[in-house]
């Protein structure tokens, strides 16, 4: 599937962080759910108590370099799954889902015109937004189950180990670091994200060829997110106190620390509140309309 | 929780694949924003008939199904609150989209879209169900086979020990279907949950609608919802083993009437039964 995490810093002059959530979860997602073929799609907010606190004694030894304010860059981020890049770029086409006189038709009152109230936004070009759109390689370590209670989820961002190349870096983290991760105890999920090297990968023919995001200062901000990290892992558990205890079992954390040490210049968690608005299938699409 | 069933019929201009894309597409794009809402299910009844999915075990586990059940709805919402009251007072403009000032009201939802009258025929028979969940259910990241079970109550036997029974050794032996991945029980309750949430002149409230609602309630008394990978496994575990004849025996004891309907889930809002958390969360 073609997987885009799409980082997302809220509009602070008109929302606090509490108030981009419901504008982000509420209006907006009420029309973007309806993009064309989407086949999955959450909206992950960091959450507002900070988590160092409550990893306790564990935080020193499984954060390291964690870049300082990486949360100011960035209120939310949606995830969307489609079944390819194509179906991704043509996720704007309309399609009829509101029943109105004369039966099934298009919705005139469809519009995402609410982004550069809801996001960061450009003085200069008023129907923009800023936004860091990036295609991630996917691979699903344990295949989340969500069960009806709100999860917790954290997110393991990582960076490369300079000293490694790229194919062995990659090696590792997939054949070593993702099995082992997914043997922490009482997971719902565990799903191993890597950036694509292609951070346009996304924007391409997404946006048209003069929107911000192909603008000097849309490049620069794109390379220096994306400097930060080279992958996340998304980890599905019942509370932060779970993800301690499963964390703390002596002879993983050992593997999992020696691992870190050799594969990351630096890794550290963000706890995020992951709404759902279209649960992913990644079964064949049903031939009817389906989320 | 409360939960509540809202069945409805589609509006005569549209094809049943119709009525899904507007109810699952625009209707529930407002459904989920309703204010305070801990859970939204919408269910489709499935293109194909039951006979066809289960084969030959669809007339076998069937008895007395009332006539003319699938012309009564097309789908079913299930909403989950916390209380009767933040049910009611649901339908309230929405403080969550964002504008020029800052966040602002949706009046919109408020009226659910205000597609009602192009995407029903009539008014939803709504009604709390009170349920009883055997196996909670944990969703993986594919499309489930949803089985649905329609049955009323044996006559002589008091509502309470139908509950009862059904809730307990009737769905200790369901449990025992290999491959189930949930079992959730809903008795319908005779709770009021239309006059303060639809309008006085709705068509719910005409004497014809009120004959409607009340002829399909005469159909079902406990709906069962049950979850699988694949329709086989059910077909599987309820032909010819041992656990389908405790079933069996069990439902000629239990039921007047039992009937099976594949339904397609969309998950508009996760059910979230943990406390709410204090802020705006789908």
């Amino acid at each position: 599937m073609f997987k885009v995490f799409a980082f997302l810093k809220r509009n602070s002059e008109l929302l606090t962080h509490d108030e981009y959530r419901a504008g982000h979860v509420g209006f907006h997602c009420g029309n973007s759910r309806r993009l064309k073929d989407i086949r999955g799609y959450s909206v992950n907010i960091w959450a507002n108590a900070p988590l160092a606190p409550r990893l306790g004694t564990l935080h020193d030894e499984i954060v390291r370099s964690e870049p300082p304010e990486f949360l100011d860059l960035w209120d939310g981020f949606p995830e969307v799954w489609f079944d390819s890049h194509r179906s991704w770029i043509e996720a704007g086409t309309p399609e009829p889902t509101r029943a109105m006189a004369g039966g099934l038709q298009v919705d005139p009152d469809w519009t995402l015109g609410d982004g550069p109230y809801l996001f960061d936004p450009l003085p200069d070009r008023p129907t923009e937004f800023r936004s860091c759109h990036l295609h991630m390689e996917e691979h699903i370590v344990v295949p989340v189950e969500r069960p009806e209670h709100k999860l917790t989820k954290l997110m393991l961002f990582f960076r490369r180990n300079p000293v490694l190349d790229e194919a062995a870096f990659v090696q590792g983290v997939l054949n070593h670091y993702a099995p082992l991760t997914g043997r922490l105890a009482d997971l719902y999920g565990c799903t191993l994200n890597f950036l694509d090297t292609d951070q346009e990968a996304a924007f391409r023919n997404y946006y048209p060829a003069d929107a911000w995001a192909f603008s000097p200062e849309g490049y620069a901000m794109r390379r220096a997110f994306c400097a930060l990290w080279d992958g996340a892992i998304e980890l599905h558990v019942d509370s932060v106190e779970a993800f301690v205890l499963a964390r703390s079992a002596p002879d993983l954390n050992l593997q999992l620390c020696a691992a870190e040490r050799h594969l990351f210049a630096a890794n550290w968690y963000v706890e995020v509140d992951e709404n759902m608005i279209v649960m992913p299938n990644r079964g064949t699409a049903p031939s009817f309309y389906y989320r | 929780m409360l939960k509540v069933f809202g069945f409805v019929r589609r509006h005569p201009d549209l094809t049943h694949d119709e009525y899904r894309a507007a109810h699952v597409g625009y209707h529930n794009s407002y459904g989920r924003r309703l204010n305070n809402i801990r859970g939204y299910v919408l269910n489709v009844r499935a293109n194909a008939p039951i006979g066809k999915t289960l084969g030959l075990l669809a007339d076998q586990i069937t008895r007395n199904e009332s006539p003319g059940f699938d012309d009564l709805w097309d789908g079913w919402g299930q909403l989950l609150f916390d209380s009767l009251e933040t049910y009611l007072s649901a339908k309230t403009p929405a403080h969550d989209k964002a504008g020029p000032r800052g966040l602002e009201d949706d009046a919109r939802v408020a009226a659910v879209g205000g597609d009602g009258p192009w995407l029903y025929a009539g008014s939803p028979f709504q009604f709390m169900v009170v349920e009883h969940v055997a196996l909670a259910v944990r969703r993986p990241e594919r499309k489930l086979f949803k089985l649905t079970q329609f049955a009323t109550q044996q006559s002589g036997l008091p509502a309470e020990l139908f509950r009862s029974y059904v809730s307990g050794r009737y769905a200790a032996r369901l449990a025992q279907l290999p491959g189930l991945r949930g079992l959730v029980m809903n008795f319908r309750t005779p709770l009021d949950v239309m006059s303060k949430f639809f309008e006085p002149e709705a068509q719910g409230f005409t004497a014809s609608g009120i004959a409607e609602r009340e002829h399909f309630y005469g159909s079902w008394d406990c709906m069962t919802e049950l979850w699988f990978d694949r329709a086989k496994q059910f077909v599987d575990g309820r032909e010819h083993t041992p656990l389908s004849a405790h079933l069996d025996t069990l439902e000629s004891e239990l039921f007047a009437s039992v009937c099976y309907r594949e339904v397609d889930e969309t998950v508009v809002v996760l059910p979230n039964r943990a406390p709410a958390p204090e802020y705006y969360f789908r």
